[in-house]
């Protein structure tokens, strides 16, 4: 135990800066594999439709067999699937995902029209379960006993909401019975656009304020257990600068890479809430181009989806050196 | 370097108390309530004067680093406590939040056992050396010459590149070296010093050891030291405590513990480890495995243990006695000796 | 360091059964009858409207949870909604216990190139929200539940593959099972006997969280129109259908099938909590 430390901590300074360097660089790498390969499912689950997938693409309408021969070539059906593949992956590199079929436009321009809308939700429902859910994991993990109970009993009922049973509740009691907030549509402007937003908003911060007021409390009595707190609290530290230098600092990593996590499930929350409030954005178009087959976006949206939480979550696993120092030396972080 | 007669009439020697570094007087302390109450300590008597080196001896789940820790204040949550703790002449135990937060800061240090845990691992060694300052008003330039000043003198390298260094980038050794600097920054009456060395490799435990006693002479310092190691205690303790499962068993100078040890179970620790005075005695483990106070038997802890327990022994808790150099809880003393 | 209270420890660890546990499983038990035996048990049809009737509160006479808005018993309904529901998301845990299990023993006692290439596939698999996976599939296959059903079990995977192998890992490095290998037991006996028994009770409580994941899962596709078809209905269609209803100020057609996902979704988790926690107080005291 003592040798593998001063191991360690030799190794640390010594070679830290090419470690850095190569962690950093493995990281990015596998996360562009992670991607490519998602971006191979994703092209391949069109060229899984039984039979011809321009059928399936038209629903059943009829098609001149040159508006067959232009769609085969458009979704380089003509091509086989390797060529075909890096066309499609080609052209959304550049990002240009392709026309709707149902809409006749361009996939980038109707998920670039409806971003504003989700990417608001996403950042609001976002930057309530993580204030609330910190908040109350923190008060649980110093109060203890009676707060941490209701904080856990809270945490296990609000974890298990789906967004589309929070949403009728919600409907019910701020929108139809109190008259507070709207119950559908966006609105006009930042302050309407953020009153029509709030229920939707809500509705998806519930389950992930559940999972992050528990993991956050774990984190955090985690880190009040640890003896460096005591030994500070025994140095005279004031309790608050304490809590806040000693337990919340050391407790952050963990923390973000959950709302990393989460963040995956915020975007596919949209689908949901989007539908259930009326509103018009990316999930909602998702939804629809699902049920419509409306491949081009489907695609379109997933593999923004996926390349949007990959990318995130890289970045975090990036940033954990910054709040431990530890991380990037390659040691156990906990 | 006087032993006192008996724990009892200690209590009453207020006078005395003001003047010691560290006075606990029949320290009791318990967690949980009712039937779910569990008891940790029980009439703890442990002094430390000025400038004195004291050991506190005993197995994990004695009490000795709770003992210790109760100076500072730091209980177990939940933990209530009856007697009295003095350091320097404040009442810890009756000591407001901010009294308390003074004599963490001014009177009383604490140096850990493992210094990588002590260590926040996030932050810099600089900013752990000159958290306490900046926190009373000293600007930020002053409170890093004054960390630079205390690395220097406890023999770190590079002082001013070791500021900004994390923990994981130092040994132990070093890391500790560390920990006594900021623990003697402020000039301490009381250093409370829990197993320092356990976690170090040899040769750093005896470097560490000198440094402990150099800085605490220069600056007067009353030093607890807590350990397991009988023969590190008798080596650099005045005198020494040994504890069992929460109470104190016996109190001793430090070099007649392997010469005339009058406790049972301070013979049994002395048997138990390997003998560094070249004497062939064969090592001799103590029968049975260590207690912690909720689950030792009633009457004397140590009996169901004990090669010399008797009926009596299950009675009461045997009061404190006078034997040789010795105050001892025990009913036989005189049968005890090698 | 040294600070050790064993006696508090001791108490501590001693078992009991939380009265949430109880309820959890009990609430579990009954859902699941009602399911099974609905034909006996539901008043009505569940599939019988009556538009004279619709919308009724819980509470009216022969409709004891109310109507919906074509007037079908959400009380019947909500009993032949619970088949689907709960077999649904048992299908799901399932094939993904068996996937997970054979990925993460294969992985544990093949290692090397074989450990890294199965670990890179889970992260995939992992940067994939689920539901999206399965809205894609759904894309392809068509609404219904049999193709979201797969999907999800593989988008499940990789949870019950690293518990699998970490535990195998675990459990491989300990002497006996070196005592076996020396004496000539293959490495498929070895698995099959001695690792299984070991890695069951953390697949069992990882198995339940992932029910309740899946069945929320299941119902948001239904809930989306992207699950079941009708006439089929599971709570998640049943929800959907009251969307309206609930806009006009008559949302118990929906409250009481989103109560149901909910406490069921609770009472899993209650569930999984407890037998992953006494699976973690096992394992402490034995090491």
């Amino acid at each position: 135990m003592k040798r593998t430390s001063k191991r360690a901590s030799k190794r640390a300074s010594a070679a830290s800066r090419r470690g850095l360097a190569r962690w950093i660089g493995a990281r990015a790498l596998g996360a562009a594999l992670t991607v490519l390969i998602a971006s191979v499912l994703i092209y391949g689950a069109l060229r899984l439709v039984p039979g011809d997938p321009v059928l399936a693409v038209a629903g059943g309408r009829r098609l001149t067999p040159d508006q067959i021969e232009a769609l085969r070539h458009r979704y380089g059906l003509d091509r086989g699937f390797v060529q075909g593949y890096l066309a499609w992956v080609g052209d959304a590199a550049r990002l240009d995902f392709g026309t709707s079929f149902n809409y006749q436009t361009g996939v980038t321009q109707l998920i670039a029209g409806r971003l504003s809308v989700s990417g608001l939700l996403i950042l609001y429902s976002a930057a309530l379960a993580v204030l609330l859910g910190s908040a109350v994991a923190l008060a649980s993990a110093v109060r203890g006993g009676t707060v941490d109970r209701l904080a856990a009993a809270a945490a296990s009922v609000t974890t298990a909401t789906p967004p589309f049973v929070a949403a009728i509740v919600l409907l019910t009691v701020f929108s139809v019975r109190l008259g507070w907030f709207p119950a559908t549509g966006a609105g006009e402007g930042f302050a309407d656009r953020l009153r029509h937003l709030t229920l939707p908003a809500a509705a998806m911060a519930i389950a992930a304020f559940g999972v992050l007021a528990r993991v956050g409390n774990a984190a955090f009595a985690d880190e009040l257990r640890r003896e460096h707190v005591d030994a500070a609290r025994g140095r005279g530290v004031a309790g608050a600068a304490v809590i806040r230098r000693h337990v919340v600092r050391n407790a952050l990593g963990p923390l973000l890479t959950v709302v990393a996590l989460l963040l995956g499930s915020l975007f596919v929350g949209t689908a949901v809430v989007e539908t259930a409030f009326g509103l018009d954005g990316v999930g909602s178009l998702l939804v629809s181009s699902v049920q419509r087959r409306d491949f081009p976006v489907v695609q379109g949206i997933a593999l923004l989806a996926v390349v949007v939480f990959v990318t995130v979550n890289t970045l975090v696993d990036l940033a954990l050196p910054l709040i431990d120092p530890r991380a990037a030396a390659g040691g156990p972080r906990r | 370097m006087t032993v006192l007669a008996n724990g009892r009439e200690r209590a009453g020697e207020d006078a005395a108390a003001q003047r010691d570094a560290l006075s606990v007087e029949r320290l009791s302390l318990a967690v949980g309530h009712g039937d779910a109450a569990v008891p940790l300590l029980a009439d703890v008597t442990v002094r430390v004067g000025r400038g004195e080196t004291v050991g506190l001896v005993g197995e994990s789940g004695s009490g000795k680093s709770l003992t210790a820790r109760s100076a500072l204040g730091l209980l177990p949550r939940g933990a209530r406590a009856t007697g009295r703790v003095e350091v320097a002449g404040v009442d810890v135990l009756a000591a407001d939040r901010r009294t308390l937060r003074e004599l963490r800061r001014t009177r009383a240090s604490m140096v850990f056992q493992d210094p990588r845990a002590a260590l926040n691992p996030v932050r810099r060694i600089g900013d752990y050396l000159t958290e306490g300052l900046r926190a009373r008003g000293t600007p930020a330039r002053d409170a890093a010459a004054r960390a630079l000043d205390l690395l220097d003198r406890v023999g770190i390298r590079d002082p001013a590149g070791a500021l900004r260094r994390y923990p994981h980038e130092f040994s132990g050794g070093m890391l500790q070296r560390v920990v006594i600097a900021g623990a003697l920054s402020t000039e301490p009456d009381l250093l409370l010093a829990d197993e320092p060395t356990t976690a170090l490799d040899v040769t750093t435990q005896a470097e560490v050891i000198g440094l402990l006693r150099r800085m605490q002479r220069a600056h007067g310092t009353g030093m607890l030291f807590v350990t397991h190691d009988l023969d590190l205690a008798a080596a650099i303790c005045d005198r020494v405590y040994v504890m069992y499962a929460g109470r104190v068993m016996e109190e001793s100078a430090g070099a007649s513990l392997f010469t005339a040890p009058a406790h049972p179970y301070t013979r049994g620790l002395l048997e138990a480890g390997p003998s560094v005075r070249g004497e062939k005695a064969a090592i001799r483990p103590i029968r049975g495995r260590p207690r912690a106070l909720a689950e030792a038997p009633g009457g004397c802890s140590f009996r169901d243990r004990c090669p010399l327990a008797g009926d009596d022994c299950a009675e009461a808790v045997p009061a404190y006695r006078t034997h040789g150099a010795s105050v001892v809880a025990c009913l036989r003393p005189e049968r005890v000796a090698p | 360091m040294t600070l050790t209270i064993p006696a508090l420890r001791a108490r501590g660890a001693r078992r009991h059964r939380p009265l949430g546990v109880s309820l959890a499983a009990a609430f579990l038990a009954l859902v699941a009858a009602t399911g099974l035996l609905a034909p006996l048990l539901a008043p009505h049809s569940p599939d019988a409207t009556s538009l004279l009737d619709s919308l009724a509160p819980p509470g009216t006479a022969g409709h004891l949870l109310g109507t919906d808005s074509t007037g079908r018993d959400v009380l019947s309904r909500l009993m032949y909604g619970a088949r689907l529901s709960l077999l649904a998301p048992l299908g799901v845990v399932l094939l993904s216990g068996l996937l997970g299990t054979a990925v993460g023993l294969l992985a544990a006692r093949a290692g090397g190139w074989v450990d890294a290439v199965l670990a890179r596939g889970m992260d995939i698999v992992f940067s994939f929200p689920s539901l999206l996976l399965a809205m894609l599939v759904v894309a392809v296959s068509g609404p219904g539940l049999a193709a979201p059903i797969c999907v999800l079990a593989v988008s499940y995977t990789p949870f019950v593959g690293r518990v699998v192998r970490s535990v195998a890992i675990q459990e491989g490095a300990r002497p006996y099972i070196e005592g076996y290998r020396v004496m000539g037991f293959g490495g498929f006996h070895v698995a099959v006997r001695h690792l299984l028994p070991n890695i069951l009770p953390v697949l069992v409580a990882q198995s339940a969280l992932s029910f309740g994941y899946a069945l929320v899962d299941l119902a948001s596709l239904s809930y989306l129109g992207l699950g079941v078809r009708p006439p089929d209905a599971d709570w998640g269609s049943m929800i959907s259908e009251a969307q309206s209803a609930v806009l006009q100020g008559e949302p118990w057609s929906g409250l009481v099938p989103g109560c149901a996902v909910l406490l069921t979704v609770v009472s899993v988790n209650v569930l999984a909590e407890h037998i992953g926690g006494s699976i973690g107080g096992k394992r402490s005291e034995g090491a």
